[in-house]
């Protein structure tokens, strides 16, 4: 069993310096590793991202991250993930990372993703320039998603997981208004995870939304935004799959 | 506190609406120095309901200060809530 803790949309700058150090203390404890699903700063500023540097550093346990909207903002986001790395992280866009956590290999597939909306109601690569570019982006962050998680199943992670800002499924988005669905996710993110394969998907951004989702092809989903889960950090336990019952299975498909 | 009195037939300008006001009120929040998206404004009757979780006590009156210039002489209910960076006292058991 693997005990996964994660966390998004902590925000974090001068003012909430340290506030979260005393639970991420507490996680060698209780978990294996720790995912940070993006918006860790508030506009993206390198100042707010060595407070985060600084939350995160020596904990004991990997760190694995991607960043979000906000941490886009100032356009430092190669600055901001810099930092990050320097303190320790995983910092992932349309990458993987594998993490010892016991005697298993984790595998961790991350991207920012964008939006875009769910199916029946979703943006098309149509008309503007802009709009057009809207789509695309989206469609390269999910590209990179599934590239990272066919990655890691070739590499043979005994667990694998995708990792985003932006939700794959508009489930983890009950209670957010339906109208903005098209700016907290994209249905390309949960193809891209169908398509590849994962054990889990755990993204943060929707602050209003619900915490237990699943995609099309049953892949677990969980919204970790702090304010959805009101913790420093929730802690999942995953079983590890059994590899030779699935190679078997495999070899007489 | 409560301009409601004077409607659109009595001269108020449609640009003061409390509808459009909201909106400047979400676009300065999000694009100014607060770079808050997660809070709510909403028309509930005659008020205004804000409500959200930010990530500390100086962001919300932050926040509860930019709306009351905002919305200066309607009634304003805020409900907004500081995150809890407590640990988790229990796991989720994933089948």
């Amino acid at each position: 069993m693997i005990r996964i803790a994660a966390v998004g949309d902590i925000h974090m700058g001068p003012d909430t310096r340290g506030t979260l150090r005393p639970a991420f203390d507490t996680l060698p404890d209780c978990a294996d590793l720790l995912l940070l699903a993006g918006d860790l700063t508030r506009h993206g500023t390198v100042e707010e991202a060595r407070v985060v540097a600084d939350e995160i550093r020596g904990l004991g346990v990997p760190v694995v991250a991607v960043l979000g909207n906000h941490d886009h903002h100032d356009d430092r986001q190669d600055e901001v993930t810099a930092v990050l790395r320097d303190a320790g992280a995983h910092v992932l866009e349309g990458e993987s990372a594998v993490v010892r956590a016991g005697g298993a290999r984790v595998g961790v597939a991350g991207t920012k993703g964008f939006g875009g909306g769910f199916v029946g109601a979703s943006a098309g690569e149509f008309g503007e320039p802009v709009m057009k570019e809207f789509v695309r982006v989206s469609r390269r962050c999910a590209d990179g998603l599934r590239a990272s998680l066919e990655k890691l199943d070739r590499e043979g992670c005994d667990a694998r997981i995708a990792l985003t800002h932006y939700s794959p499924v508009p489930e983890t988005l009950a209670g957010e208004p339906l109208e903005i669905y098209p700016f907290l996710g994209s249905y390309l993110l949960a193809e891209a995870i169908d398509t590849a394969g994962a054990d889990l998907a755990v993204h943060g951004h929707a602050h209003a939304g619900s915490e237990h989702g699943m995609t099309t092809g049953g892949v677990k989903v969980r919204n970790v935004a702090q304010p959805v889960i009101g913790r420093a950090f929730h802690v999942y336990h995953l079983p590890v799959r059994d590899r030779a019952g699935a190679g078997t299975g495999a070899a007489t498909a | 506190m409560n301009t409601h009195d004077a409607g659109p037939a009595g001269g108020a300008p449609a640009a003061a609406s409390p509808e459009y006001r909201i909106a400047h009120l979400q676009d300065r929040l999000a694009s100014g120095e607060l770079g808050e998206l997660g809070v709510r404004v909403e028309v509930r009757g005659g008020a205004v309901l804000v409500t959200g979780t930010v990530p500390s006590a100086h962001c919300r009156e932050e926040v509860l200060g930019t709306v009351r210039e905002e919305l200066t002489g309607l009634e304003v209910h805020c409900d907004i809530v500081v995150s809890e960076t407590a640990s988790p006292d229990h796991a989720e058991e994933l089948s």
